[in-house]
């Protein structure tokens, strides 16, 4: 059984990671995945792997599971209220279908 | 005219040093297009090496040194970290088409320490052979954190100040707080209106970020209340920002492993052979990474660039002519003079950035990271090393 889920990316720079995580955490996901992310945006390109004197030029892709559209939207508004206009960043919601998650699905799994 | 032509050969011949000719060798191949990289972290632990034998040398010296000596020119680096803020302030911030948050943020940048910088200079004392007293390195932090915490302040004053004024002509327009009006940033590059809230995204103050969101979409509005009250900026998180950055966390700890332990062996035996090598590494890395930021710093203009060029010899100066007071009253060595000098002559590179871009969210960071690493540290290293070396063995002797 696949349980369907909102899946928010959020797409942001590295030295937000903390900063993002913490709202992630409060509004209270079960979990998240963050990966070193590079590309090209309204903010230039941000590529990775580039030798880069500070993290001021990377960037990282969030991915969070929600089960309900409020919580992933509420994640996403906090974000782009607090970073949003002065950082780059960049958010979007998939629709998902969870096949296997210990916690996401409860016990029971999916 | 024979000072002015000891001074001259003396300068030319720093210029022919290794630690140079790797920094001009990275930029050279950098300009010819090469895919010549060095690993991101490969660069992060040059540094951390570097610093933590800057930090250990001068740990052990600490141990049997006289630490008085050391209040005067500590007093001089916080003197000039915090006026170098001050001289962005109310030069580069005039200039037409610069903007005020842009201008203090450069002047932050430029105030804050290289470490990087401090060690080649450190090195090419050595091959000198001229004396410095090794807690000079000890120094950094007293410049670092008060330009820092100063543009920091500065900003945010100014950011207040505006804040007020645009909420008072129109309180109704911001008070929806609603999404769909904000698409400035979209703009190709960074938002043009950076010092002014355009409506939209609740601007509430970075700094109390710690501490309560606003709540959902509908925080906007609370969030942006913007009295005098939001615009407090906590300085304690800046300081300990600065401390727990890479760079000044690699030397303290050095510092403090040199006075509370005894490294003499792996010191002697790792550290130190190892230090003109990576240095040579880094200075390389520091030249790609110079020619790499040259454009970006193109589009952000020429005033930016005519500052990174004059800066650092002016900040230098300064330094030189403190150093120089300082070494007429307690008897500061001329190496350590220079060192104060190049210490007030480098632009952060590390740790700087991330705390600036914390700090003033609204400031432009190729503006300030590009005036920095594209102009200002390598002149820098390449002009004003040489230069204040040259000076002082022209003005006080070999030492």
């Amino acid at each position: 059984m696949a349980k369907s889920a909102n899946k928010l990316v959020i797409i942001t720079e590295k030295m937000l990671l903390n900063k993002v995580a913490q709202i992630i955490d409060e509004a209270g996901a079960t979990g998240y995945t963050v990966v070193d992310a590079g590309g090209k945006g309204s903010r230039n390109v941000r590529s990775a792997g580039q030798p880069s004197v500070s993290d001021t030029e990377s960037n990282i892709k969030f991915e969070v599971l929600t089960e309900s559209r409020d919580m992933a939207e509420k994640i996403a508004d906090q974000a782009a209220a607090k970073f949003f206009n002065d950082y780059a960043g960049i958010a979007y919601i998939c629709e998902a279908e969870v096949l296997y998650a210990h916690t996401f699905c409860g016990p029971d799994g999916c | 005219m024979d000072f002015l032509s000891e001074f001259l050969s003396l300068f030319l011949s720093k210029l022919q040093s290794p630690t140079l000719g790797f920094l001009i060798g990275g930029m050279v191949v950098a300009a010819l297009g090469s895919r010549l990289t060095i690993p991101d972290s490969i660069y992060k632990f040059i540094v951390f090496m570097l610093l933590i034998k800057v930090g250990l040398s001068g740990g052990i010296a600490i141990r049997n040194a006289n630490l008085v000596e050391m209040l005067l020119p500590a007093l001089f680096a916080v003197i000039i970290g915090i006026s170098v803020v001050f001289i962005a302030r109310y030069t580069l911030a005039q200039m037409p088409g610069v903007k005020t948050l842009d201008a203090i943020a450069t002047g932050g940048l430029f105030g804050a320490v290289s470490g990087s910088t401090l060690a080649a200079g450190i090195t090419l004392l050595e091959e000198q052979s001229i004396g410095y007293e090794a807690w000079s390195a000890a120094l950094y932090p007293f410049m670092d954190i008060p330009a820092l915490v100063t543009a920091i302040v500065l900003a945010s004053i100014y950011a207040g100040k505006q804040k007020r004024e645009k909420y008072r002509m129109n309180a109704e327009a911001i008070g929806k707080g609603e999404y769909s009006g904000m698409q400035p940033v979209a703009a190709g590059g960074y938002s043009s209106e950076s010092s002014v809230p355009t409506g939209g995204y609740p601007n509430s103050d970075q700094r109390s970020a710690e501490g309560s969101f606003s709540g959902g979409t509908g925080g906007g509005a609370a969030g942006s209340s913007g009295g005098p009250a939001d615009d407090r900026v906590k300085i304690w998180p800046i300081i300990k920002e600065s401390l727990q950055g890479s760079a000044l966390s690699a030397l303290l700890l050095g510092l403090a492993l040199g006075i509370l332990t005894k490294p003499e062996s792996v010191y002697e035996s790792f550290f130190d052979p190892g230090f003109r090598g990576l240095l040579s590494i880094l200075m390389l890395v520091m030249g790609m990474e110079a020619w790499a930021r040259l454009g970006e710093l193109r589009k952000v203009g020429q005033w930016y660039a005519l500052y990174a060029v004059i800066a650092p010899l002016l900040h230098g100066s300064i330094g030189f002519g403190l150093g120089y007071i300082a070494h007429i009253v307690t008897g500061f060595s001329p190496g350590g003079v220079v060192l104060l000098s190049v210490i007030a002559a480098s632009s952060s590179d590390i740790s700087g950035p991330p705390t600036l871009r914390a700090g003033i969210p609204k400031a432009n960071p190729s503006a300030y990271i590009g005036s920095s690493t594209a102009v200002g540290t390598p002149i820098a290293l390449a002009v004003c090393i040489p230069f204040f070396i040259g000076l002082a063995q022209a003005t006080m002797g070999g030492g």
